[in-house]
């Protein structure tokens, strides 16, 4: 099976995820997974889909925007090659920060989690400024190598914490299951 | 992914409020110990203790770490030793309980529980030997707990065993004088013993229990008054006993939640079953961690002030139920202690004489327990002493409950001087007991008071 990622972007509106699967449904393509979020005012689609043989993945790009035409709508599509996943045993975790904007934030949370081999899985962040804490929030959920030291983890991510006058918490993502889920 | 909400109050849950793991206790069965060659029976509980509990601080830090959740104590609770022991004397069962502290002290844990005996019918010469053997036994160790059954709903009130207990609690005071009677800390005097619980000082490894098993104890009394706290602060209009008693349920059934996931992961780790989750409000004596500030919390100036015993029993049963929704196992105490020295908050409503003896006694019908690290004056009487006991016995036989006391006669002290036990134990001022030095003929009738009429249940 042909399989390409499409993503999408334009103003939110009310008929935009009819308008792109409409014409994915003309285009003869078939959706396999679909996840989309509105950030800000923009929406932002990601479309993984089985497509037919004769098109390649210009043809079809080429053949969106025509149908789309009109509707200010950025489309990208690329190949998408079956490939492995996150494969090492690894723990779910969750990290929050909480704390006051400054540039910088998203960059260094992300690059302690990457040295540590970690995948991050999802990401929530907001910055609304001003001093409530719960105004400037980073959620972070992340798999963590079973052969990861934690510990180093944790103390790398405190560290931060006192550079960036953040509170940061990392806490196993089964805690938040069974506390909040039943 | 987890909505903000969730987060949030969870991450308030952890980081605010002092929950934690107070206990995982490893029940370790003795039976296939038993040996009528005391070297014999002792090298049998020392290797099997350390063959199943010797990674059992490192598991549980392992896993408090990986969960970010402390487990605070690592504990052992044991077959009866009465039962296992059966043919040693007294000197003899001071001779184990030393081994049995050699043994917690090898593994790292501080206490091990089941110096004990079950004797609401009866008392076999090895319960005897048990009993007369607490005094030495535990002055002369540091760990070892020892908790005796004397009454059931079943059974009734062995009361010769209640004068016993009495005459065991003076010896034991007076035998660890020097610690304001330290010893009594760890004598449990019990009416329905349930077989399971796994907090100290009366956890002991029932009969019919597996050979090895975790059980947890849960604690949170911080959690459930910051809820409180927060939900009265947020939502005071309209918010009734009835929304109160809701709020606390499903406190105490998140709080069991955690419990029980850090209690299997230890019970899969060391791969041995999994027993009950305990879901107690135990205080410890830490601002915060306290039962008696959630009396504040919800508007009585103190503790045994009128409204206590009302207050008492809603927060037992709400807690019960949270508990009993969260897990299928549930067991042990589940419910709020009142243990007067462990709480500094409890302790001050004595020191005030805000709480009294009586009072205390009164909202024993409603906790989870009963008479709960009291200190009383050194020169209480062993009569009045059994008189205590008898009644608090009386309590959990007729209303079908456990109860128990942790009586401490502080020698040399009188009442409203100060006693001090040191780390959890706390300090406490002692409470005065009405004709504390008189005669007490109706315990010294002995004999039995027959079970209630709703024993007859076949």
């Amino acid at each position: 099976m042909k399989k390409a990622i499409i993503t999408s972007l334009t103003d939110d509106r009310p008929g935009v995820l009819a308008s792109i699967s409409a014409s994915l449904f003309k285009c003869d393509c078939n959706l396999l997974e679909v996840s989309q979020t509105i950030l800000g005012s923009e929406f932002a689609g990601i479309f993984i889909v089985s497509m037919p043989k004769e098109l390649n993945e210009e043809e079809l790009k080429k053949k969106l925007e025509t149908d789309l035409r009109g509707e200010n709508i950025n489309i990208h599509v690329k190949p998408l090659k079956e490939s492995k996943t996150f494969e090492t045993p690894c723990d779910p975790f969750i990290v929050t920060t909480f704390g006051p904007d400054r540039k910088g934030l998203v960059s260094a949370v992300t690059s302690a989690i990457a040295r540590h081999n970690s995948n991050v899985t999802n990401l929530k962040a907001f910055f609304h400024g001003g001093d409530n804490p719960r105004d400037n929030v980073m959620i972070y959920e992340i798999d963590i190598p079973k052969s990861e030291n934690l510990k180093a983890l944790s103390e790398d991510l405190n560290k931060l914490g006192e550079k960036f006058s953040l509170e940061i918490n990392i806490q196993h993502k089964k805690i938040f299951d069974n506390i909040t889920k039943i | 992914m987890l909505n903000d909400h969730e987060i949030y109050s969870t991450l308030d849950m952890l980081n605010n409020a002092h929950l934690d793991v107070r206990t995982v206790t490893l029940g370790i069965s003795l039976f296939d110990c038993v040996s009528d060659n005391l070297d014999r029976f002792k090298s049998n509980i020392r290797k099997k203790i350390n063959f199943y509990a010797k990674d059992l601080v490192n598991i549980c830090n392992r896993t408090g770490e990986k969960y970010g959740i402390e487990v605070v104590n690592k504990r052992i609770s044991i077959s009866p030793i009465a039962v296992a022991a059966a043919p040693f004397q007294e000197n003899e069962m001071v001779e184990i309980a030393k081994t049995l502290d050699e043994a917690a002290r090898e593994v790292g844990v501080d206490f091990i529980g089941g110096f004990s005996a079950l004797v609401e019918k009866g008392m076999t010469n090895s319960d005897r030997a048990l009993i007369r053997s607490i005094p030495e036994a535990l002055s002369s160790t540091q760990r070892v707990c020892a908790s005796i059954n004397v009454a059931s709903t079943r059974e009734g009130i062995n009361m010769d065993a209640v004068n016993l207990m009495a005459k065991t609690i003076k010896q034991a005071a007076h035998k660890s004088a020097d610690k304001d009677g330290l010893a009594c800390a760890k004598i449990c005097v019990f009416s329905n013993i349930p077989p399971d619980i796994p907090f100290m000082a009366g956890a002991y490894l029932g009969i019919g229990e597996p050979d090895a098993v975790i059980n947890v104890g849960v604690s949170g009394p911080g959690v459930v008054k910051n809820e409180i706290e927060a939900a009265l602060k947020n939502k005071n209009h309209g918010l009734d006993l009835g929304r109160i008693a809701e709020l606390i349920k499903t406190t105490a059934c998140k709080v069991t939640r955690v419990g029980e996931l850090i209690g299997r992961e230890v019970a899969s780790e060391l791969k041995i079953p999994f027993g009950v989750c305990d879901l107690s409000l135990a205080p410890t004596p830490t601002v915060g961690d306290s039962v008696g500030e959630i009396f504040q919390s919800l508007g009585l100036e103190s503790i045994g002030l009128p409204g206590s015993t009302a207050l008492l029993a809603m927060l037992n049963d709400a807690v019960k139920k949270g508990g009993a929704f969260a897990s299928s196992h549930v067991g042990g105490l589940s419910g709020a202690f009142i243990p007067v020295s462990e709480d500094l908050n409890i302790a001050r409503a004595a020191e005030l004489g805000l709480l009294t003896l009586e009072k205390l006694e009164a909202m024993t019908c409603v906790c989870s327990v009963g008479l709960d690290m009291v200190a009383i004056p050194g020169d209480t009487s062993e009569e009045v002493l059994a008189g205590i006991i008898a009644d608090e016995m009386a309590i959990g036989m007729i209303n079908n409950k456990t109860t128990a006391t942790r009586i401490i006669p502080v020698p040399g002290k009188g009442p409203g001087e100060q006693a001090f036990f040191g780390g959890l134990l706390g300090h406490a001022a002692i409470i005065d007991v009405k004709n504390r030095t008189g005669k007490n003929n109706f315990v010294k009738l002995g004999g039995r008071i027959p079970a209630p009429i709703h024993s007859l249940k076949n």
